[in-house]
């Protein structure tokens, strides 16, 4: 499949080409030689693991970087070493994973951030807000709408449209998609194929194969910053061809064996939990059960895992971990939580992640001091004990325990969050999208570090809305709407289409 | 994303400028104590008397009280947060200590045991208005230290307190061995006690995490208000004792006491690189940068420098020792 050789010719119609462009950082190779071409308006899909050289080429696109060796050519001009300015006015634009929005300005002034039309001085009101509604006409967003109110795939599009405004011809999108659910998805992917239409060239970066199956047209690969291949039709192409140029090797994507949940008993029992946006009546856990939670934002999935780490307050509700004591009160903090044996890893790891200036061995040993410490001095024997024991399990890529977090890659980063919250060594670990942005590589590590811990007995919530991931690891599914618990999936019932149509409905 | 999150690894690869230059790395780690040698050397050179025990002893008396107050301002800013009110504090603490003491008649252990209890209720209260009333600790802690200067005036009349008695001034005027005097012993004892909290303790480790990304630490099961509290009232105590010290080693309480500390407290952990940010810093810097002030101040008096330019010299000097660290954290992060 690696269709290195029909790339590397020159395309009919090229909006960009990529010349043999390097870059070097010290004696480490970001980018090796990589060449290929994109047409103009079509979707061409960026795909390789974290650290493969994505963002490193997209800098180099857009002009926040200079390459080492090569060349950029945008309509068959060289463009190399210019500026992002330089860029943007010919037309190059990069969209980032953070939309760059703020908060307090309406989404009409958003738009037109920087660029507003002015006359001496004075922006000129009245233009801006015609101009900028015509610009929203159709996409749902009021353009005096505070943009801090607006959702996810409203901020995504507002920067896409801003792009295209200053005159955005090739739109580069680094992980659009990350954090948006598969409606928001869906309606991103039709704007895109509308703009695409009249004629905008878009870079595409996701880690996710389905969706770059879904809108690209063609697709590069990228694997230790060289071209690992690429396609200029890619709905030749299958999903396993895809993670194999990713990967470079034949990769196995996790598949968790069937549990039989008759055969298991119960181990934990959630009763009349209640809180604003939650209201479940009763739910058991099966020992060493992988229990997938999905819903919509705001149908009360997230909410729930929420509300038995302590985070959210709730009005009643019990957890019941079938010691004979009949079942306890829900955790009022975080810590009382880890205490009772409940784990949670949120899906949110630039906020509230990890502590990146702090040693990875640290982070890892951060929910567990009381094991590791006597009369409030941290015994620093044993936390090295516990830090070494988790950095080893989770595989993490570093050089050691000692190295703060922030020079780790966003899946390591996310591994090094798994090891504190299985550091506690929970009964009931929750994990919120646990493989959110990070590569098929990394997802698949992850899965079986899960899979490992229900082996001996530990029951797993994993929240998600990627229904691969659902499908690979769940023993059953909860799907939830309105803040209850609407349907349940088991075994077979489990696949994509249903988890989709049943998330719509719910 | 960069090039260095790339690589997965930390491999040597550092996007940074090339970090491989040892001497140049080491230099820029140093450099508060490295200015802080270039400094003394420069003004022993201006003037002989520099080198001489009396001022060496001098030195360590004046980096006493400002090594108190810069370990109290350092707790604050570890947890990403600011505490203004340190140095009126120090004086409002001690003053209502020693009125206290003289009017009732109480032995000198009582004023200033009194005075150091007040100091750290203050920080408490401080701690309680910015987590559980989420007041913005710039602004609380500013018309805290508005309060207490006014207070202070106010108790005084604008007199000053002399009459602090031979037991209460023991402490700030001791000396053995032929004038060496043991005030500073107090400075070292609290280094190494904060020291020790701050590496060893769990209250220490949570500090560093709660600074470092109080949300990250909520979730990983730390009481973030109560590490906050806790921090506060620690920087009170310090306060507190800084107020006893500077009473006793002045012999004196004017109606503005401590008020001319403030800019320096903050300077002092800043320059000893702990950042404002939160989460970065130890006991070790704050040293460093309590004694290039000092250093600064007794030198330019020293080497005769006209009064009306020692204030401009003085914010030169710490200029640099600012710009060159910036330089630090911008090449190692």
């Amino acid at each position: 499949m690696s269709g290195e050789p029909s790339i590397a010719a020159t395309l009919p119609d090229e909006v960009l080409r990529i010349e043999g462009v390097g870059k070097r950082y010290g004696n480490f190779d970001a980018l090796k030689d990589v060449s290929f071409g994109i047409r103009r308006g079509s979707i061409h899909g960026l795909l390789g693991e974290n650290g493969a050289g994505k963002s490193t080429l997209v800098g180099i696109i857009s002009g926040q970087k200079t390459a080492t060796s090569g060349h950029v050519r945008f309509n068959g001009e060289p463009i190399d070493a210019k500026d992002v300015r330089t860029m943007e006015e010919a037309g190059v634009f990069l969209v980032t994973q953070e939309p760059m929005i703020i908060d307090h300005m309406s989404a009409a002034e958003n738009l037109m951030l920087g660029i507003w039309p002015a006359k001496r001085g004075f922006v000129r009101w009245r233009k801006l807000r015609a101009d900028s509604a015509q610009m929203l006409a159709g996409t749902g967003i009021d353009p005096t709408q505070r943009a801090g109110s607006l959702d996810a795939v409203a901020r995504r599009k507002l920067n896409i449209l801003r792009a295209m405004f200053s005159g955005g011809k090739v739109i580069i999108l680094d992980e659009p998609t990350a954090a948006l659910t598969v409606d928001d998805r869906n309606q991103l992917f039709d704007f895109m194929r509308r703009l695409k239409a009249e004629g905008v060239t878009f870079i595409f970066i996701s880690h996710y194969n389905d969706e770059i199956l879904d809108i690209c047209d063609s697709v590069s690969v990228l694997r230790d910053g060289a071209l690992a291949g690429g396609s200029e039709d890619v709905g030749a192409m299958t999903s396993e061809q895809l993670s194999e140029l990713v990967l470079g090797r034949g990769l196995k994507l996790f598949q968790r064996h069937q549990h039989d949940l008759g055969a298991t008993p119960v181990a934990i029992t959630l009763s009349n939990i209640r809180s604003a946006k939650v209201d479940l009546d009763r739910l058991d856990i099966h020992k060493g059960e992988i229990l997938g939670f999905t819903g919509l934002p705001g149908a009360g999935a997230k909410e729930l895992v929420r509300c038995l780490f302590g985070l959210i307050p709730t009005q009643g509700g019990s957890i019941d971990f079938h010691a004979g004591d009949g079942g306890e009160a829900l955790p009022t903090s975080p810590g009382e939580a880890f205490k009772r044996g409940i784990a949670f890893l949120s899906d949110d790891r630039r906020r509230d992640g990890a502590v990146t200036q702090m040693a990875i061995g640290r982070n890892i040993s951060l929910s567990s001091l009381d094991k590791v410490s006597r009369w409030g001095f941290v015994d620093r024997a044993a936390e090295a004990a516990l830090s070494a024991r988790y950095f080893a399990a989770m595989g993490i890529k570093a050089a050691g325990p000692e190295a703060t977090v922030d020079s780790l890659s966003g899946g390591n980063q996310q591994k090094v969050c798994l090891g504190r919250v299985m550091a506690t060594a929970p009964r009931l670990l929750i994990l919120d999208e646990p493989t959110r942005g990070i590569d098929v590589g990394v997802k698949q590590d992850v899965l079986q570090i899960i899979d490992d811990l229900t082996a001996q007995g530990v029951c797993v919530i994993i929240v998600s809305t990627d229904t691969d991931e659902l499908v690979r690891s769940a023993d059953r599914v909860c799907v939830f709407g309105g803040g209850r618990l609407r349907r349940e999936l088991r075994g077979t019932e489990i696949n994509a289409e249903a988890l989709r149509s049943i998330m719509g409905e719910a | 994303m960069n090039a260095s999150t790339n690589t997965g690894a930390a491999k040597p690869a550092n996007p940074k400028g090339d970090a491989g230059n040892k001497p140049l790395t080491w230099v820029l780690q140093n450099v508060v104590w490295i200015w802080l040698v270039a400094l003394v050397v420069l003004f022993g050179l201006f003037n002989q008397f520099f080198f001489t025990v009396f001022n060496m002893q001098n030195i360590m008396v004046q980096a006493t009280v400002l090594g108190m107050l810069g370990l109290a301002m350092c707790l604050p800013l570890l947890v990403a947060e600011i505490d203004l009110s340190i140095p009126a504090n120090m004086g409002f603490s001690s003053a209502v200590g020693v009125i206290a003491m003289n009017s009732m008649g109480l032995p000198w252990w009582i004023g200033a045991g009194l005075g150091v209890a007040i100091a750290t209720a203050i920080g408490f209260f401080n701690g309680l208005c910015i987590t559980r009333l989420r007041m913005v600790s710039l602004i609380q802690t500013l018309s805290m230290m508005i309060i207490l200067q006014g207070a202070l005036l106010a108790m005084t009349h604008g007199r000053t307190l002399t009459e602090l008695g031979d037991a209460y001034v023991w402490i700030g005027q001791a000396a053995v061995w032929g004038g060496w005097p043991i005030m500073p012993l107090v400075f070292v004892a609290t280094i190494i006690g904060l020291g020790v909290v701050l590496a060893r303790t769990v209250f220490g480790r949570c500090i560093y995490a709660v600074g470092g990304n109080p949300v990250a630490s909520n979730s990983a099961g730390i009481r973030v208000e109560a590490t906050k509290i806790k921090t506060y009232t620690l920087a009170g105590f310090l306060a507190g004792v800084a107020g006893f010290l500077l009473a006793s080693w002045q012999m004196a309480i004017t109606s503005n006491q401590g008020e001319s500390f403030l800019l320096y407290a903050i300077a002092a952990p800043i320059i000893g690189g702990v950042s404002v940010f939160g989460g970065r810093g130890n006991v070790i810097g704050v040293l460093g940068g309590v004694l290039l002030l000092t250093v600064i101040q007794v030198g330019l008096a020293i080497i005769s420098v006209p009064s009306f330019y020692v204030g401009m010299i003085g914010g030169l000097m710490i200029f640099i020792a600012v710009a060159i660290d910036a330089l630090r954290v911008r090449m190692f992060g």
